[in-house]
């Protein structure tokens, strides 16, 4: 099971995080970073790996891949393939590409809930549920679709909390 | 593309990103939160717009790690808005910011009922995403059943159906209990039946989940599996989207073969040819290639087979391909293959008959350790830790401490305490193991814990021949300028007991070595001064003779540590300066250490605690278990008297605490001084086992820390221990000067008297030797084994025993053997004669040598006068004939005796049928009086019946009147003695007081029964 997915930029500012098993705020931030700090000592031209249970705890791998000035952060258990969940952020990264052509740090930041959309679509409560950049693509523009459908028409629906009363 | 119109909330995120610093950043989200605070609480203005914008902006602020903890109930109720971008919103946030026990998701589970089941396929999509993100108890009690059906229905899209899967994993990861899956096998198995890519790898993942928990019910989706994995490795109708670099979906050929995993073997032949050949196919097909994402692609394949055929364990054909593979990897340019190579490799160790084809890489992992990769240098560390045995444990470990001095800050904890333990493990010999570890508190002397250099201390105190060795090596490093307190200490312990035996080197007087440790003394914490206060009292010790310079130096040092702040310290300096001047006391108290126990090392223990279930460890611990030290024998055996705790390591001290300081004059003030001498306050008393036949048949107990016993007074009896009364025997007499440094385990006495009423038991025991007993008696003759036990690992030599008889009985001792092998147990019968009455004792002198020690003992030996009598019960015609025939001395004896310790009139009838002299009731019509009878045997004549009467005084328990009858006037001598020393002393009993001393002889009543009785038969 996938555990978590972090972006964060090369000075340590978050740009996205999903925790698959709640966790309170703090204890988030200390884990990103706990990764952070690590991350930001590592050189070029080593592994995509670093020793996650010093952070996470037992029974944890981390994969990491560095993009410019980002840094694409998957944390999982031993029921997945390490190479694999390495291919998986390519896959991410590539879809974010496809999606914003040429993305940069900026288009994530200004556009983190499509971040989220894309995100969504590939991985599914800690599991992968899309490995196609295509199929993914296609998910979610159709979201947009829909999205710019509904903001066209300019009705405001009459009450959305009516569901309280009844 | 902007914010899908959302200006507010670009213009929030610049700001944001404008902040100058974390003050600022700080500011302007306080700020925004109570803005969006104000406008929630008139909702009623709020447009679904509006709410969108701000859910977002708190959304973004809770990302940035600031706590969000109102807006919950506003996020939840955007789910039911009816378009789909506020409720996209709404079911983003929640997921995001709930957790699965939040209230208000209870308020939405029938707005996210209606959307799994309504004809909106984004919103199924929707829900069934914030479902599965969240997977609450109450979600799976009331949307399971429609997830389920949603998964199956044919009219769905593969997007909802893949979701659908996954959503149902993990409603019933989370709820086991509450999901039903019964009979879900042959949906599972239809479900692997489906065509597309998507739906079949979230599928995959379900297999997956539920076989991990039962896979008995899963075994028709094996052989499916197999095809789909056939399929994918031969690219047979794979669709383009769903090939990645070149490769049909490497993640879904991971999780089908992760899955198979779950399954203990695959019987089926056919299945089997076919999924080895797929296997095979990745084995030989993959090759790296320039493109990375397309390297990483076909490895993941292909780590993902290499486990699958550990798995399966293959043929060892295939098993030696797989350790090739790895050998080729470990060595590529590409990091993360020589990562995963590695991780692999200690894998790989769990499977028996590879280590050798492993080892044969022991040079490119070695290398590895020096890769600039930090991950990958761990791998390289815990595989070589895994392969080490002792063909290797050289190579492997000298290859350790070499790269300790240029290993990360973050690895050397973990290095130095592995190479510890690869050096204790698999030492070749013993010298080698001090050196390393010399050398590891050298170099990383502050990742060092107390537990390695505890354990380097009992080696050496535990192997004589390695001390002088030990005491040479740590002052090599001690002549070094910087010195780690590390090394401070464990050169004090060890040049403190054991500097002596350099004496006669250069630069290794006593003076030198005391210099030379005192100069560290500035330098050094609290913690460490104590110990150099003992290596000083010891050296001081074994200074022979005397050198008065030395002793005013050290004295001097002693007198300024007697006022020290720190308590340890304090009371060290105290004791050692009263101590040094007891004189010839000193030599005994701060004798050398005696040896520790065998026990497990802590270090290794420490291991495997820490070691959790994951398979490579498993495999450490694993190999573990297989392969015991070859050098170092490390047993975990327990005491069999189950009578001792093991000492914690941590309490090393260099002064024994024996039990003999106690003297006349100043017990008050030395006892509870040397009680809390501290280290070694672990009471051991070392009962008298219950089954002591056990003991003396049964293995030999390896004791508690000897010599670590603090004895009572009272127990505390060594060396002669004759015909004196052991009770009061504070005395100790030592046979030599070198004997008394080894003490007793037990009473001897008590020993002794427990043996007096039962045939078999320990007599004698101290930390090298138990010597127990087991007799047979017929008439005058006794057959009696003695079992010599050594409990030690090293032997007993110059075992002497001399048996010392009284006039009255011939006893033969056969052959004893000069050396007892070490933990061996000799038996040496012994044969007794009983020629006349006589309560004289014969005493067992019993000698050995052991090291240094010298040990002689005088022991009683249990073939006293009731060995040689038989019960008998007397009907009472014949006892009143006898009795009358028997008239007055000497061949009838009367004694009133005092001092008789007070016991109900039963028990003493049971006192003396233990001492085989039955008590005939019914007799005597006096309850207060009490009659016995018993047969004495002897060579020189036949049996002899005996007669006893006892009268006792109601009034007055410690006094009674013993009258005594026997055709022997020797035997009724002797043996109205021998009761009345039962009578008076009854060992194991404390002593009761005396009785006063004024108080006058009873004179018996004329009308008292008893005395008509008395006349009457007399």
């Amino acid at each position: 099971m996938i555990k978590a997915v972090m972006v964060m930029n090369t000075q340590g500012k978050t740009r996205l995080a999903k925790f698959y098993e709640y966790l309170p705020v703090e204890k988030q931030q200390e884990l990103i970073r706990g990764v952070f700090a690590v991350l930001c000592s590592r050189a070029e031209n080593v592994s995509n790996f670093i020793d996650a249970e010093s952070i996470f705890g037992p029974d944890s791998r981390l994969v990491y891949k560095h993009f410019a000035t980002l840094y694409f952060v998957f944390v999982f258990d031993s029921s997945e393939n390490e190479l694999a969940v390495l291919d998986l952020i390519q896959v991410f990264v590539e879809t974010l590409d496809r999606c914003f052509k040429n993305v940069c740090e900026l288009d994530v930041v200004f556009n983190y809930s499509k971040v989220h959309t894309i995100l969504d679509e590939m991985i599914f409560g800690g599991q992968v549920v899309e490995t196609s950049s295509s199929e993914i693509m296609k998910a979610v523009e159709e979201i947009s679709k829909l999205e710019a459908a509904s903001n066209a028409i300019t009705l405001i629906p009459k009450s959305a909390s009516g569901w309280r009363s009844r | 593309m902007s914010m899908h119109g959302m200006r507010g909330l670009s213009v929030f995120i610049s700001e944001i990103r404008n902040c100058q610093n974390k003050e600022q950043e700080r500011l302007r989200i306080d700020k925004e939160l109570g803005n969006v605070r104000n406008r929630f609480k008139n909702e009623k203005g709020l447009t679904p717009y509006e709410k969108k914008k701000y859910v977002w902006k708190m959304l973004y602020i809770y990302m940035l790690g600031y706590d969000v903890d109102f807006g919950h109930m506003e996020a939840v109720s955007l789910i039911s808005a009816p378009k789909y971008p506020e409720k996209q919103v709404g079911y983003i946030v929640t997921s995001c910011l709930l957790n699965e026990n939040h209230d208000f998701l209870r308020l939405a589970i029938n707005t996210v009922r209606n959307d799994i089941i309504g004809r909106n396929e984004t919103f199924q999509c929707l829900a069934l995403t914030m479902v599965g993100n969240i997977g609450g108890r109450e979600f799976a009690e009331s949307l399971a059943p429609d997830v389920q059906k949603l998964l199956l229905s044919s009219s769905c899209r593969p997007l909802v159906r893949k979701k659908a899967a996954l959503c149902l994993l993990r409603l019933y990861r989370k709820n086991p209990d509450i999901v039903n899956v019964d009979g879900w096998a042959d949906r599972m198995a239809q479900l692997l039946d489906e065509r597309d890519l998507g739906v079949l790898t979230s599928s995959m993942s379900l297999l997956v989940a539920l076989a991990s928990n039962n896979h008995e019910v899963y075994w028709s989706c094996l052989p499916k599996c197999v095809k789909i994995l056939e399929r994918l490795a031969r690219n047979q109708d794979v669709p383009q989207e769903y090939t990645y670099y070149g490769i049909p979906s490497p993640w879904l050929q991971v999780k089908t073969m992760r899955a198979l995993q779950y399954f203990p073997t695959i019987e089926d032949p056919n299945t089997r040819r076919t999924l080895f050949e797929v296997l095979q196919r990745i084995l030989m097909g993959t090759d790296v290639v320039k493109n990375v994402n397309k390297n990483n692609a076909s490895h993941a394949v292909l780590f993902e087979a290499l486990a699958l055929v550990m798995h399966l364990d293959a043929e060892k054909e295939m098993m030696s391909q797989c350790v090739a593979l790895l050998g080729k990897f470990i060595a590529v340019r590409e990091p993360n293959i020589r990562y995963l190579g590695l991780e692999n490799m200690t894998r790989m160790l769990m499977v028996t008959d590879v280590q050798e084809i492993i080892k044969r890489h022991q040079a490119q992992i070695i290398t590895s350790l020096k890769d600039p990769d930090v991950s990958i240098r761990r791998r390289a560390l815990d595989l070589l830790y895994g392969m080490c045995d002792v063909t290797n444990a050289k190579d492997i470990v000298e290859e350790l401490l070499q790269y300790l001095s240029s290993a990360d800050f973050t690895m050397r904890e973990e290095l130095s305490l592995k190479a510890a333990i690869l050096a204790e493990k698999f030492a070749p010999d013993l010298s080698w193991y001090v050196d390393v570890i010399l050398q590891l508190i050298d170099k990383a002397g502050d990742f060092i814990s107390d537990d390695i250099w505890f354990r380097v201390v009992q080696f050496v105190t535990n192997n004589d021949d390695l001390q002088p060795y030990a005491a040479a090596k740590v002052k090599e490093y001690l002549d070094k300028s910087a010195v780690h307190e590390t090394m401070v200490k464990v050169s004090a312990y060890i040049l403190g007991e054991y500097s002596h035996l350099l004496a006669r080197r250069p630069g290794c007087s006593p003076k030198e070595i005391f210099s030379l440790l005192h100069e560290k003394l500035p330098t050094v914490s609290t913690t460490t001064i104590p110990i150099l206060l003992s290596a000083y009292a010891k050296i001081l010790m074994h200074t022979q003779p005397p050198d008065q310079e030395l002793q005013s130096q050290i004295w001097s040092i002693f007198n300024k540590y007697e006022s020290c702040i720190d308590a340890e310290i304090q009371q060290r300096a105290v004791e050692y300066l009263a101590l040094c001047q007891r004189g010839a006391a000193l030599m005994d108290i701060l004798a050398e250490m005696p040896k520790f126990p065998e026990r497990k090392s802590s270090l290794i223990k420490r291991t495997e605690y820490s070691e959790g279930d994951t398979a490579e460890q498993s495999a450490i611990k694993l190999r573990a278990q297989q392969q015991t030290s070859n050098a170092l024998v490390v047993t975990d055996q327990h005491p069999a008297n189950g009578a001792t705790s093991p000492v914690p390591v941590g309490q090393l001290s260099l002064v024994k605490v024996p039990s003999m300081i106690t003297t006349e004059n100043d017990t008050s003030t030395d006892h509870p001084l040397s009680q809390q001498n501290g280290a070694l306050s672990n009471v051991d008393p070392q009962p008298p086992s219950a089954d002591l036949l056990s003991d003396i048949l049964g293995p030999l107990a390896i004791e508690g820390p000897p010599g670590a016993t603090v004895q009572s007074e009272h127990n505390a009896v060594s060396g002669l221990e004759g015909g004196s009364d052991a009770a009061d025997g504070s005395a100790i007499v030592p046979v030599d000067e070198q004997t008394n440094t080894v003490q007793p385990i037990g009473n001897i006495a008590e020993r002794f008297h427990a043996l007096c009423l039962k045939d078999s038991g320990v007599l004698y025991e101290d930390p090298y030797i138990q010597i127990g007993i087991k007799a047979e008696w017929r008439g005058h003759h006794g057959r009696l084994v003695l079992f010599l036990g050594n409990k030690n690992t090293a032997p007993l030599v110059s075992v002497q025993a001399i048996i010392l008889p009284p006039a009255h009985l011939k006893v033969e001792l056969s052959l004893v053997p000069d050396t007892i092998p070490p933990r061996a147990q000799v038996q040496c019968p012994l044969e007794v004669v009983n020629l006349r009455p006589s309560r004289d004792m014969a005493v067992l002198d019993f000698s050995y040598k052991f090291g240094t020690n010298m040990v002689n003992v005088k022991l009683r030996l249990p073939a006293t006068l009731n060995k040689f009598l038989q019960p008998i019960q007397v009907p009472a015609e014949e006892f009143f004939s006898q009795w009358r025939s028997l008239s007055g001395p000497p061949l009838k004896l009367q004694e009133v005796i005092r001092g008789i310790r007070p016991m109900p009139l039963p028990e003493m009838a049971n006192l003396l049928n233990s001492f085989r002299i039955m008590n005939c009731p019914g007799l005597d019509p006096n309850p207060n009086n009490l009659v016995a009878s018993t047969t004495f045997y002897s060579e020189s004549r036949p049996a002899m019946l005996c007669l006893v009467r006892i009268e006792t005084d109601p009034a007055d328990r410690t006094q009674l009147r013993m009258t005594l009858a026997s055709g022997d006037p020797t035997l009724t001598f002797e043996l109205k003695e021998f009761i009345k020393e039962q009578l008076i002393s009854i060992p194991t009993a404390p002593r009761s007081p005396a009785p006063p001393a004024a108080q006058p002889t009873p004179q018996i009543p004329p009308n008292d029964p008893a005395a008509i009785l008395a006349g009457l038969l007399s």
